[in-house]
């Protein structure tokens, strides 16, 4: 079988706060620390006429979200702000084929589509400075530290997300994808997940106490399209940002923020492996749980990290039991003939076997590890109550963008951490985008001819030209010669008029 | 998961529960002294000021 298409990305909605602020108003915080970009991009160009979140995988549209009351009621109180909807979510297309922008109430940084995890993990570390980069501008500027944190809660049952997306071909059914994965994504939290010293419900906190995610509290569906409110385990939004006869995207709302790029790399990586193998082999099971939702905050709260689960025959199995599962069906499907795909794999099994031993030996990988044993460190040394509210104020220091400040980085100047990122690939995935996606046609757009964009998403880019606008569609633009060929050209452009061919072979 | 067995967890597993848990470790530990030292001045009470809205 010819290797299958699989791209993916994340979208990280950021939490901020700004020191000494008697009443902080997140949403002006927010459009005010996207509008403190000093990166190249273009402002306010995002085409919004496009995006349809109603649309249903299972082939509906439904009526109306669990959120609309809410965002209705926010638009009222947008409204009294004196700005237009363009104005307020502030809408940034960057250099390097980001968005970053304003998301009701969070500043959201959207890497550029990836096809390689090397892409994924730079961009998104790009993502972590340029944020940082403005939250700096702005402090300098308006006064009061603004701190920014790549986590998923208040602790006071307000989540956010990092959203996953891996555009795949539509051939591999939804019902195939959604059963066989669901055991994969419910059990993948033991090396995926954050951590957090908090457990809560929506809109309250409950009580103290670990658990090995951030976001497993805030799941009460098992499939829906609703992503704010009884969130589900799989997203039903079918909103390819492609061409919909021939992909779809599986949008992954279940995760965390991580803040190690091992985390990350292994999450996102492992996660289309799966897809890969399912791909590959449709017909091929894999283990189903007997209680999915059950399952999910079992296993993050379990107290002794053992991750007791049913399956769907009521048997008695593990996370990590179900976890080695999909790891041999996919060194027995999958093309694993590449290093960064034999790598992968690798340290998946070595994850897995760590954890079995003893979860520490993962600390210098892990994100909930590392945050454990450093918390539990200061807790034990200066006697702090399993209760303590101090618990959670070094939990969200754990994720402060903030290179001197942030516990996570604090870690890895220490030499704790595993796969730091180099600092020259960061510093260019800031300016520029991945080449092996379309990623780049949008990019390299933004960087030669930024002024001259009059409208961008996912999938086009429309130009003004000398003869009226020049719509490039990049809906089918995945093929990696095609990526080449429409990349020679943006580089070659000495004008949009240049690209004029493009839009052409487009239509 | 009741909220009883969070008040009783140890501070690590392994250290106490009864000698239930993974047994002690032979673990790298790496020197994260100054780091301890950093998160002394963290503000007890962050937590408490930070509030969010819900997002996706």
């Amino acid at each position: 079988m010819k290797r299958p298409l699989i791209q993916f990305g994340l979208e990280t909605e950021i939490g901020i706060y700004r020191d000494g602020a008697a009443k902080l108003d997140v949403v002006s915080e927010s459009i005010a620390l996207v509008r403190a970009a000093a990166e190249q991009g273009v402002l306010m160009r995002w085409d919004y006429e496009s995006e349809d979140p109603h649309a249903d995988m299972r082939g509906f549209h439904v009526q109306t979200l669990r959120q609309d009351a809410d965002e209705a009621e926010y638009a009222v109180e947008d409204a009294t702000r004196g700005m237009s909807f363009a104005e307020i979510k502030s809408d940034l297309v960057l250099s390097n084929g980001a968005r970053f922008y304003n998301d009701h109430a969070h500043p959201e940084y959207c890497t550029p589509e990836c096809s390689t995890l090397e892409e994924l993990v730079a961009q998104d570390r790009a993502g972590e400075r340029i944020l940082m980069a403005c939250a700096q501008a702005l402090s300098a500027r308006e006064g009061g530290a603004v701190r920014l944190y790549k986590n998923n809660t208040d602790f006071c049952g307000h989540s956010y997300g990092c959203h996953e997306n891996y555009l795949l071909p539509r051939s591999l059914p939804w019902e195939t994808l959604t059963q066989n994965i669901q055991a994969f994504l419910v059990t993948r939290q033991v090396f995926a997940g954050a951590g957090k010293f908090a457990i809560e419900a929506e809109d309250r906190f409950v009580s103290p106490g670990f658990q090995i995610s951030q976001r497993a509290d805030f799941f009460s569906e098992l499939q829906s399209v609703d992503t704010m409110q009884r969130r589900p385990i799989i997203n039903t939004r079918d909103e390819p940002h492609a061409n919909p006869e021939v992909f779809r995207r599986f949008h992954v709302i279940l995760g965390d923020a991580n803040m190690s790029p091992f985390a990350t790399r292994l999450k996102v990586g492992a996660t289309a492996l799966v897809i890969e193998a399912l791909l590959r082999d449709p017909k091929r099971t894999f283990p189903r749980l007997a209680d999915p939702l059950g399952a999910l905050t079992g296993i993050a709260r379990d107290p002794w990290f053992r991750w007791e689960l049913r399956l769907a025959e009521d048997q008695a199995s593990t996370a990590l039991e179900v976890q080695r599962a999909y790891l041999e069906g996919v060194k027995q499907v999958c093309d694993l003939g590449t290093p960064a795909k034999a790598g992968l794999v690798a340290d998946w099994e070595a994850v897995l076997a760590d954890l079995a031993v003893d979860f520490r030996r993962c600390r210098n990988r892990l994100d909930w590890v590392a945050k454990f044993c450093l918390l539990s460190e200061f807790q034990e040394s200066h006697r702090v109550a399993a209760d303590d509210l101090w618990l959670r104020s070094l939990d969200l220091e754990y994720h402060r963008l903030e290179g001197t400040e942030g516990l996570y980085y604090g870690l890895e100047q220490a030499g704790a951490m595993l796969e730091v990122p180099d600092e020259a690939a960061t510093r260019l995935a800031m300016r520029e985008p991945p080449r092996t996606t379309r990623a780049y046609v949008r990019g390299r757009c933004v960087q030669k001819f930024g002024p001259q964009i009059a409208s961008a998403q996912w999938d086009h880019i429309t130009l003004r030209g000398r003869q009226g606008p020049i719509r490039i569609s990049l809906l089918d633009l995945f093929a990696p010669e095609d990526i080449l060929r429409y990349g020679k050209a943006v580089d070659a452009a000495c004008s949009p008029d240049d690209l004029r061919p493009l839009a052409t072979l487009a239509s | 998961m009741p909220d009883q067995a969070q008040k009783s967890r140890p501070l690590a597993p392994g250290s106490g529960g009864g000698g239930e848990g993974p047994s002690t470790p032979k673990v790298d530990k790496p020197n994260v002294d100054d780091l301890l030292k950093r998160m002394r001045k963290v503000d007890p009470d962050q937590a408490k000021r930070y509030r969010q809205r819900t997002g996706q």
